[in-house]
Parts: structure tokens; C-alpha cells; sequence
């Protein structure tokens, strides 16, 4: 963890026009719990449908992708990434200081709105705000991890996260059951599954499979990103 | 026609004195340009990757009809909701390649260059658009026409789907007209790659959980006028009513959309002014 690298980071991320890329879908999110509240749609089965379809489902994977990438990929496309590189800061620990500050960014921007949400429509009631707050915390870290991967691995890292939430954890995921252990998403719900007593969330994957393969996701994207970094080869632009 | 009169700095260059194509024939090449790099070719073999492996999966669904056709004789998926069918792929394709148009222009500051040729702005952000649109259209009509072309060889024991085809057509050009302008604007306006790929499909993406998740929730709260409005969020069901109000034919999955003029406007409004951004993004690059 570099303090020094971090702030950079952060300012990348948040600088200027770059904020609301990552504001707009949480301000979306809680428009919408305002909105359904409004109308008068604050019963559970309103709440669980826009936590998993919007804030698990789309928000989630979305924020993953625009901060796990973000911290490092605009860097390595444009080159500037050789000045930090050449600082002597070990690879790993600016591999894991960019996770760190994409995994702080995705409790920032998607957990506590994912909890605010849900307190705007059904406040405490059984549990929703707090269960999908702590499977978006975790799903956060994982998504922010494995798109961090993707950033150092390929240049096309944007394109390939969106495959794989899109056809994936989308399609491929809604018709084959066995896609779904492989999903993130699955495994937020798990853990939202677990807290709450909603009897409207249904979650398809194991508790006992979701946190160790969270655990081993999360531990062997960064170590490997550390590792990918080190042997970082800067080619030319397409 | 024009004599050396600085002698001292005439190194001796020759001067060209051809024919000059001028404006038109400059925005045909940008524009042509364009559209090869939409998919790759004239690049390297990595950029070609991502582009020809979405038409792949584009292909898929008139493979797998025409093979239906032939073995059991049996109806052909539709052509009208083809695209609404494949949405995910057509969204990943523009997220993917609208950057590519416009973004390396963007980010070298080469925007005056051009400018200083007979090009005019318009004529730039034109080409771009057309590019655009003809390779959406080449990645939504060449599917449709195989399997239509698969449709009329094996001669099934029913009329022809002549009808659903050509409206098939005319939505896919709706379609390419609206993500084109769409895809292109939210791309210009950052000149890093990555980033506007994932403006775009952040974009998509909360089209369709907004209208999904709007839809599902005021029509359970017993608002349907709203609730077949806020369908149209999502740019494909637009494109698919505005289709289904504009040739009769069936709506995707008999979903409500509203009848008469409404989305057709909505569609044009959205088009202008995505169009509009456009143009004062590419002013702001010039005076920049």
C-alpha cells in the first residue's frame, strides 16, 4: 500500500468530468427508490426486484468495470504508466494499492447507495438494505479485483468485462444453471440471501461455494496482477 | 499557373498540379476509412478480433433458422425482433467500435488537421456517422438477408416472410441510425478508449435494467400508460415499436408499446439531440 500512488489514483478517478461516470448510476439508483416510493411501491417484492435486476445486476458489474479497469488501464494505454513503473515501488504493492483504491471506490459509489436504497423503501424490514449492502460490499471487492486483472492482462479489458456481465452473467447465466456458480453476481446474492429473511429472494449457489470462491478470486487477481505488472511490456498503439 | 517568386526558399519541390477531388471526395475516403477500421481491416489482427467475432455471434441465430428450416420445415425465427433478440451483441459492438471511430482523432489533437484540408466539420462528423451506420447496418441486414435468402431456396409449405423481412430492414436502419448517434457522441467525449467503451455500455446497460425494472414495478402498481412508456427506455424497444407502429407488424413478445406518432418522435428527438452534442463536442475539439 503506497499512500502516494494511492492519491494520484484517486484523483484520476475522481478529477474533473471523471466523477460522474461513477455518480450518475448511484443517483439513478436512489431516484428510483424515491420514485417507487413515491407511487407507493415500497413493499419487499418492489425492493428485492430493483436490488437484484438494478443495483446487483447492472450497477454492480457496471461500477466493477469503470473502477477495477479504471485505476490502471487508461495508464497503461496512454504510456504514463512507465513513469510510475519506474519509481522503486515493488509491482505487487502498486497492483495492490490500485485494488485497494477501486475496491474503496466500489463501497463508496455502490454499497452505501445500494443500502440507502433499499432503507428509502422498506427501511430495516427484514433485513434487505443490510443483506444486499453486504453482498455488494463483497461482489464489489471481487468485481473490483478480477476487472483489475483484466486491465493489466488485456487492452481490451473493457470490452471483455462486458462480456462476461453481459453474456455471462446475463444471458449464458438465465438458461444454463451451472453458469451461475461462476457468476459474481450469484454470489452476492448468496450473501444477500443469507441476511435477509425476504422470502421473495431466492439465491441459487451455496453460501459454502460463494465466500471461498470469492476469497480465491479476489487473493489470486491481485497477486497475479502484481505478477503480470512485473513483466509489463509497453507495445505501440493499434 | 503560379510562378516561384520566393527563389531564395524554392528548394526545388514540385508542386501538384493534378485534378483536386475537394470536399466530397475527401468526406467519401474519411468516410470509407471509417468503416474499415469499424472493423478492423487495415489494422492490426488484435482489432480485427473483437469486431468479426460479434458478427460471428450475430450470424449464429440465421445458421442455426436456416438449419431448422431445411431438417423440420418448420417457421424461421422472426426477423422483426432479430435485433431485439441479439441486443446484447449489437450494444457490445457499438460500445466496442463507436471509440475506435473517434477516439484516436480525439486523443492526438489531429481534429485541425483535417479541418485544414477541404473538409468541413460537418463533413467530418458526417462520414463518421455513416461509417457508423453502415457498419451496424452490415452487422443487423446481412444476418436477416441469409436467412431470408435460406428461407426463399428451401421453399417452405407456407407464403414467404417477404413482408416481416423488408420491416426488418427498414427497423435495422432505425436502429443503426438511433445507436449510431447515440454510441458516437457518448464516445467523443472522452479521448481515452477504454473509457468511452464503458460509457457506452454503462449507458445500455442502464437502459435496460432502468426499463426493465420500471416496467415490471409501475405495472404492478396498476400505472400501464406509464408503464408502457417507460418500456421504451431501453433504445431497442424503441426502435421495435416504432417499427411494429410504422409497418404492422407484431411487437416483440406482444409487449404493449404505445401506439400512434409518440415513439417515432421520441426516437427523433433523442437522434437530434445526440446529434446536436455531437457537433459542440467537435466545436469545443477545434477551438481546443
Amino acid at each position: 500500500m503506497n499512500t502516494v500512488v494511492a492519491s494520484i489514483t484517486y484523483r484520476a478517478m475522481l478529477g474533473r468530468k471523471r466523477i460522474w461516470l461513477l455518480a450518475l448510476l448511484p443517483i439513478a439508483l436512489i431516484a428510483f427508490a424515491l420514485l417507487f416510493r413515491f407511487i407507493g411501491g415500497g413493499d419487499e417484492s418492489v425492493a428485492v426486484r430493483l436490488m437484484t435486476t438494478f443495483a446487483i445486476g447492472t450497477m454492480l458489474p457496471l461500477l466493477g468495470l469503470i473502477a477495477g479497469t479504471g485505476v490502471i488501464a487508461p495508464e497503461i494505454e496512454d504510456g504514463t504508466i512507465i513513469h510510475l513503473l519506474s519509481k522503486p515501488i515493488s509491482r505487487p504493492v502498486i497492483a495492490f494499492t490500485k485494488f485497494v483504491v477501486a475496491a474503496s471506490l466500489m463501497v463508496g459509489f455502490s454499497v452505501i447507495p445500494t443500502y440507502a436504497a433499499a432503507y428509502i423503501l422498506i427501511g430495516t424490514e427484514s433485513g434487505i438494505a443490510s443483506g444486499f449492502a453486504l453482498g455488494a460490499l463483497f461482489a464489489g471487492i471481487a468485481y473490483a479485483a478480477v476487472f483489475l486483472l483484466l486491465g493489466v492482462v488485456s487492452r481490451h479489458a473493457v470490452t471483455i468485462g462486458v462480456i462476461y456481465a453481459l453474456v455471462w452473467e446475463g444471458l449464458i447465466g438465465g438458461y444454463v444453471p451451472g453458469a451461475r456458480r461462476f457468476s459474481i453476481q450469484q454470489w452476492a446474492q448468496s450473501i444477500a440471501d443469507q441476511v435477509t429473511t425476504s422470502a421473495f429472494l431466492k439465491s441459487e449457489v451455496a453460501l459454502s461455494f460463494a465466500v471461498p470462491a470469492m476469497v480465491i478470486v479476489v487473493v489470486g487477481s491481485v497477486l497475479w496482477a502484481g505478477q503480470r505488472l512485473r513483466v509489463l511490456s509497453l507495445t505501440g498503439d493499434e | 499557373m503560379s510562378q516561384p517568386t520566393g527563389v531564395i526558399h524554392d528548394i526545388g519541390y514540385r508542386h501538384y498540379d493534378g485534378p483536386r477531388l475537394g470536399r466530397g471526395a475527401a468526406a467519401v475516403a474519411l468516410g470509407v476509412h471509417s468503416l474499415r477500421g469499424a472493423f478492423g481491416l487495415g489494422r492490426t489482427f488484435k482489432s480485427k478480433i473483437m469486431p468479426f467475432l460479434l458478427f460471428g455471434t450475430m450470424m449464429l441465430p440465421a445458421v442455426v433458422s436456416i438449419t431448422i428450416m431445411a431438417l423440420l420445415k418448420q417457421v424461421p425465427m422472426g426477423y422483426t425482433d432479430y435485433a431485439v433478440f441479439m441486443q446484447p451483441v449489437i450494444a457490445i459492438f457499438l460500445a466496442a467500435q463507436s471509440p475506435v471511430l473517434v477516439a484516436p482523432d480525439l486523443r492526438h489533437r489531429v481534429i485541425p488537421l483535417y479541418l485544414s484540408r477541404p473538409i468541413t466539420i460537418v463533413d467530418y462528423i458526417g462520414a463518421k456517422l455513416v461509417a457508423m451506420i453502415a457498419a451496424l447496418l452490415i452487422l443487423m441486414v446481412v444476418p436477416l438477408t441469409v436467412q431470408f435468402a435460406g428461407e426463399l431456396l428451401i421453399d417452405l409449405p407456407m407464403p414467404l416472410h417477404t413482408h416481416e423481412y423488408l420491416a426488418a430492414l427498414g427497423g435495422s436502419l432505425l436502429n443503426a441510425v438511433l445507436l449510431t448517434a447515440i454510441g458516437l457522441t457518448l464516445a467523443s467525449f472522452t479521448p481515452r478508449r477504454g473509457l468511452g467503451v464503458a460509457s457506452v455500455i454503462a449507458f445500455y446497460m442502464f437502459t435496460l435494467a432502468a426499463s426493465a425494472v420500471l416496467t415490471g414495478v409501475l405495472e404492478s402498481e396498476g400505472y400501464r400508460d406509464a408503464s408502457s412508456w417507460s418500456i421504451l427506455l431501453n433504445p431497442f424497444f424503441l426502435v421495435n415499436a416504432v417499427q411494429s407502429n410504422l409497418f404492422g407488424t407484431q411487437p416483440t413478445e406482444g409487449l404493449p408499446f404505445p401506439s400512434g406518432a409518440g415513439p417515432a418522435l421520441i426516437l427523433l428527438a433523442v437522434v437530434a439531440l445526440a446529434v446536436t452534442g455531437l457537433y459542440a463536442r467537435y466545436r469545443k475539439a477545434l477551438t481546443a
